[in-house]
């Protein structure tokens, strides 16, 4: 028995180092890449100063050159992942608030909610060319206002099936309570849910934030110069005599780094939010 | 008395809650979706409509061989992907149900690849898999072994757009597949190791019944958003070499952006959803109840 024990806790830490050196080395190899001079690129050496000698001239070079370009991409990232949280979060919460707390008759909650996850569930394809040409009618192309609009669109399922449960965990007695007081349906929202279930708001809010980041196919489609955002730029980088794989590795590590950090602050709901509540981490 | 009176108090603005949601949707989903059929309908020029055309477009777009093309390479993505990434999550996470030390730094580990934006992670493979100096080729080298033509060979291209996408979903189904594992009651599995049930069995005859909602909720969203994929093949091999990576979303981006044919992107774009609604179909039948 414990001989068995001990060949299965083998196998574990195997699988471990295995599945961790796998995980890791697609951001290992980049950063590496990207402190490599271009000689050293295309050699198999895996540890700087051992086998190869780090430069920073990629990353100096990289931001002397394009730094304005980067700069607006980072920013138009940021605009856009913010206030598409913002927006999605906002109206979110509200039918989130709505689904959990009241019985809708003529469609019921449930119906609705169905409607609402379907949403998601929608190929961005079926949309993008209608969105493309009204867009071009309404003078949103290469703006980031619509590119908002478009992840709000995407944040919005999202939010409320997260809220939603956000909010149904909450004891409902308070709020009736306040109620009997004398406070509107609104306040009892914005005074006591709100703040009550605010770690599963901004948990649901980093998350939509990291999907609108992440976002290319209307980005790329919707913006040429001066709203371009980070994916569209890492993805621009091409046409410049072939692929210079050093300053690709810059640009794509700076598009990489906010979403998955900010990501690791919200681990604990990143299993329900993923599954859109279906269940609970 | 009172309380009759209270009721319609806390009745009061419900419409208000969820009627921004819904407009919202309304105007940013469904108008473009019946914007997307009207246009499937009808000739275009220049990015203007012309005129109806009936199934016109839907002919012309299933008697073309690009279509049908798409249609392989998106069936066989998503087969493929579907399969490795919930296969090896379920075995990971069966590996990982117990109490052990790391398991929580394991996890963190895990979350990052679901994060990283899918062009950024094309062009992170592209570098990884290149094939003359890239690391992989240069270690399969140093092995002795010959080089793989990862991008520039039809079946392998395909190899190496699946590879970054197990790379990024795995974790997903590992981390929702632990989560219902670690939900299922203990007293269960010692009395079936009580009743010295092999590790099979118990696997089959408890394990499995227990999580298979939510195994069935994790293929389904893996189906649905491998349906979608574009951007991970346009970074990584630019749908190429020849169409051999060209998903039906890369259609409709190269028939309605690049070429400017309305009419055929919208019908490709509505055949890819009327496939995506079939599966969510089976999916809100069968799961729906898990958001009740």
């Amino acid at each position: 028995m414990r001989k068995k024990r001990r060949w299965t806790n083998i196998i574990l830490w195997i699988a471990v180092i295995v599945a961790v050196v796998w995980m890791l080395f697609p951001f290992y190899w980049a950063v590496i890449t990207s402190i490599k001079k271009p000689a050293d690129v295309f050699r198999l050496s895996f540890i700087p100063f051992v086998q190869f000698e780090p430069t920073s001239e990629n990353w100096r070079s990289e931001l002397q050159m394009r730094g304005q370009e980067i700069k607006r991409g980072l920013k138009n990232s940021l605009i856009i992942g913010v206030c598409s949280a913002l927006v999605a979060l906002f109206i979110g919460a509200l039918a989130g608030y709505g689904l959990a707390r009241y019985k809708y008759h003529r469609v019921k909650n449930r119906d609705i909610t169905m409607w609402i996850l379907s949403q998601r569930f929608l190929p961005p394809a079926a949309v993008v060319i209608p969105f493309f040409l009204i867009f071009k009618t309404l003078g949103l192309i290469d703006s980031v206002v619509g590119l908002v609009l478009i992840n709000a669109t995407f944040g919005i399922p999202f939010a409320v099936l997260v809220t939603r449960d956000a909010f149904r965990d909450l004891p409902e007695e308070i709020e009736e309570s306040a109620l009997v007081d004398g406070c509107s349906r609104f306040q009892v929202f914005s005074r006591i849910a709100l703040p009550l279930a605010a770690p599963a708001l901004v948990a649901a809010g980093i998350i939509c934030f990291a999907f609108a980041w992440n976002e290319f196919l209307f980005a790329f489609i919707m913006s040429y110069s001066k709203a371009v955002p980070m994916t569209v730029l890492i993805a621009g980088t091409q046409d410049t005599q072939g692929i210079q794989f050093w300053y690709v590795a810059t640009r794509m590590l700076m598009a990489v780094v906010p979403p998955t950090i900010l990501a690791l602050t919200v681990q604990r709901y990143i299993v329900q939010g993923l599954t859109f509540g279906a269940v609970k981490g | 008395m009172n309380r009759k009176k209270r009721v319609p108090l806390k009745e009061q603005g419900k419409h208000f809650f969820i009627f921004p949601a819904i407009i919202w949707l309304l105007v940013f989903t469904i108008f473009p979706l019946l914007y997307t059929l009207y246009l499937s309908f009808h000739g275009s020029r220049f990015l203007r409509v012309t005129k109806f055309v009936g199934l016109e477009n839907y002919i012309y777009v299933l008697s073309d061989y690009r279509f049908w093309n798409a249609f392989r390479v998106t069936i066989t993505f998503v087969v493929l992907s579907v399969l490795l990434t919930v296969g090896l999550g379920l075995l990971l996470a069966l590996l990982f149900n117990r109490q052990m030390k790391g398991v929580q730094f394991f996890r963190t580990i895990c979350t990052t690849p679901l994060f990283t934006a899918p062009v950024a992670l094309g062009y992170m493979f592209m570098i990884i898999l290149y094939e003359e100096g890239g690391p992989v080729n240069n270690f399969l080298h140093a092995l002795g072994a010959n080089a793989i033509p990862w991008l520039s060979h039809p079946r392998w291209a395909l190899v190496s757009v699946l590879i970054a996408d197990v790379w990024q979903w795995t974790p997903f189904a590992f981390l929702v597949l632990l989560a219902a594992l670690q939900a299922a009651p203990r007293d269960l599995y010692e009395a079936a190791s009580l009743d010295s049930a092999s590790g099979w069995e118990i696997f089959r005859h408890i394990t499995l019944p227990l999580i298979s909602p939510t195994l069935g909720t994790v293929i389904i969203l893996r189906t649905v958003e491998a349906f979608k994929v574009f951007d991970l093949p346009f970074a990584l091999t630019n749908g190429g070499p020849g169409l051999a990576t060209r998903t039906l979303t890369f259609n409709v981006y190269t028939s309605g952006l690049r070429d400017q044919n309305l009419g055929v992107a919208t019908a490709t774009a509505v055949i890819l959803l009327l496939m995506v609604l079939a599966v969510s179909q089976i999916f809100f039948r069968r799961y729906g109840s898990n958001y009740d």
